[in-house]
């Protein structure tokens, strides 16, 4: 385990080299956090609640949404594919390490950076300068933990993206897909609660959710208990396991593609 | 027991054959009209523990390829391979443990961290010891000069700096066997000079099988007691160097410009040639690059200076350079027999 310790390390390390480009990632949150605020302020017009949620539950929702999406986001499926184009594999290969291992490292060295460099500072702000409350309770202290299976999650889908470049010459028609179908089904954008019923019922049963929306509820709606928070993160762990396994023995068949293909 | 050992091994590949233009890329979609390339076709050979081989050959002969195979990426088509009695594709993680490899074109340093961050990865990733791992940064710091690189950012080396960073960290965990697939392309002869030195002091030092795959003859002349020349996915010769460089060691290649060149150029050159020097005097004519005649002369029978003299004379020439056998040309003259 050292070694992949020292991998998120190294990729830790790198996101620093990268400082500067922080502040953008921050202001454009920021911005994002002006209009999303009167855009939910002008569709509550007054109602004390939408779908059982208040405006500050589903403020809190989407600011803190668009605050993790850059933990969230792996972009392993890029740099899979790009290592694959310009044979940088081979150099991962000839190491005594598992590739899935390996690449759940760097992205989590870089989700690490990206906690203190942006996450941390823009709930600040979201709290000090929005006046935004977040509720602390059983569900804050359970946040963590649930982000940690949503990464594990996210990381699966980009991971098999980025292994289906094993096949393919390009998989960037495939990322923009998954990118939109996460993003929109996931609860990213908006709480699902808003979505029509029989998507949510559909949803329910996917893993997307298990991505933005569990970890989110988990927060803004601190009013419930263990017999509520329990289940939820059963099923998020359920998945994380699930497509673990599947994405291991997808590995194991597109590394024969590589083995018999050339690389 | 040898440390590698190869028997019948082949590597096809199917290739797409492409059509051209726009609608060609267009039916390729659905296309099947593969075509079977051999990159690797029957090669046998055994490498003791300590050697070091030159594993050379033009473009395409199948070097990388090889050495993929022996490094477990990629599986044989056909053949036994094994490396320290073990099969490399069937545990690449195990395998990997006792192996070092450096691809010249690619690194294995993070290109935005300091040199010293890429060392203690490895350090981790190998489970190297600390004792160990400064035993080794002294020997390192010693060849190399290591110190002085070690805050530099990776990216900011010059080409020869990160390439003696490669190979240093190629040799970190003391491996069995090192991997270097052509380490000295696109540098110059004093940073060659530096990279063969350090190549060769690892080797004895620490006892270390060395396979070197390169285009350049000097490398393994420097190098290389044992020399593999593939051509075609097939071995052409696996013998002493030695026998090698004394057959083309006396070999140069007056590369010419010549004005008003035409068709019948080449033809009349070698007429004269022939005509001055006699029949078996050593001296070929080919035109391989546009603009430039290669005559290549076996100093051994006809004196480098006697054929420039003769041609500045008799041809108007407006450029020229000497330079050593190139690849290409020591594969042509074994197949007609050169070494036979």
């Amino acid at each position: 385990m050292r070694s992949y310790w020292a991998l998120a390390r190294g990729s830790f390390m790198v996101g620093l080299v990268y400082r500067f480009g922080f502040l953008f990632s921050i202001l454009g949150n920021i911005i994002y956090l002006g209009v999303a605020y009167y855009l939910w302020r002008s569709i509550y017009q007054g109602a004390e609640t939408l779908r059982g949620l208040t405006f500050n539950e589903t403020y809190l929702y989407v600011a803190l949404g668009s605050t993790v999406f850059i933990l969230l986001k792996t972009y392993a499926d890029w740099e899979i594919a790009y290592e694959i184009r310009e044979g940088i594999i081979a150099v991962h290969l000839t190491k005594p390490l598992d590739l899935q291992l390996l690449m759940l490292a760097y992205s989590l060295g870089a989700t690490l950076m990206n906690l203190a460099a942006i996450t941390l500072p823009t709930v600040l702000i979201l709290t000090l300068v929005f006046k935004v409350s977040i509720p602390l309770g059983l569900g804050l202290a359970l946040f963590p933990l649930s982000l940690l299976l949503a990464l594990l999650i996210s990381f699966c889908f980009d991971y098999f993206v980025g292994l289906l470049a094993f096949y393919i010459d390009s998989n960037w028609g495939i990322s923009m897909t998954k990118e939109i179908i996460i993003t929109v089904l996931s609860g990213a954008l908006i709480p699902l609660q808003f979505f029509p019923a029989g998507l949510q019922a559909v949803l329910r049963w996917l893993p997307f959710q298990a991505i933005y929306h569990t970890p989110l509820m988990l927060v803004t709606r601190p009013d419930q208990g263990w017999e509520t928070f329990l289940p939820m993160l059963g099923v998020q762990a359920t998945w994380a396991v699930v497509l673990v396994v599947l994405t291991r023995l997808f590995y194991g068949q597109a590394i024969k593609v590589l083995r018999i293909a050339g690389g | 027991m040898s440390l590698i050992h190869i028997q019948d091994l082949s590597k096809h590949f199917k290739i797409l054959n492409r059509r051209q233009g726009l609608g060609g890329a267009f039916r390729d979609l659905f296309s099947g009209d593969y075509r079977t390339v051999r990159a690797v076709d029957g090669i046998a050979l055994d490498i003791q523990p300590g050697e070091i081989v030159g594993y050379i050959g033009p473009n395409g002969a199948g070097k990388s390829t090889t050495i993929k195979m022996m490094t477990g990426i990629l599986k044989p088509t056909a053949g036994t391979i094994t490396v320290n009695g073990q099969v490399p594709y069937a545990n690449r993680i195990r395998q990997a443990q006792i192996m070092g490899v450096v691809f010249g074109q690619r690194t294995q340093l993070w290109w935005d961290l300091p040199v010293i961050e890429s060392f203690k990865i490895l350090k981790e990733i190998y489970r190297v010891d600390q004792a160990t791992f400064d035993r080794h940064m002294e020997v390192f710091e010693k060849l190399v000069g290591l110190k002085e690189l070690y805050s530099q950012q990776v990216r900011t080396l010059s080409l020869g700096q990160r390439m003696l960073c490669d190979i240093s960290a190629s040799f970190l965990h003391n491996p069995q066997v090192v991997f270097l697939d052509e380490p000295t392309i696109g540098l110059d002869v004093s940073i060659k000079a530096k990279i063969r030195s350090v190549v060769s002091e690892l080797n004895r030092v620490r006892g270390t099988t060395i396979i070197l795959t390169t285009h350049d003859l000097g490398d393994v002349e420097a190098l290389c007691r044992r020399i593999i020349i593939l051509d075609k996915g097939k071995i052409l010769f696996d013998g002493p160097t030695k026998k090698v460089t004394s057959l083309f060691g006396a070999y140069r290649t007056l590369k010419l410009q010549i004005d008003d060149f035409d068709d019948t150029t080449l033809s009349s050159l070698r007429e004269k040639l022939a005509g001055r020097f006699g029949r078996d005097h050593g001296v070929t004519v080919a035109s391989i690059e546009e603009l430039w005649t290669d005559v290549t002369i076996d100093q051994a029978r006809t004196p480098l200076s006697d054929v420039l003299n003769f041609i500045m004379k008799t041809f108007p020439v407006f450029d020229v350079r000497i330079v050593e056998i190139s690849m290409e040309k020591v594969v042509q003259q074994v197949y007609e027999g050169a070494l036979g």
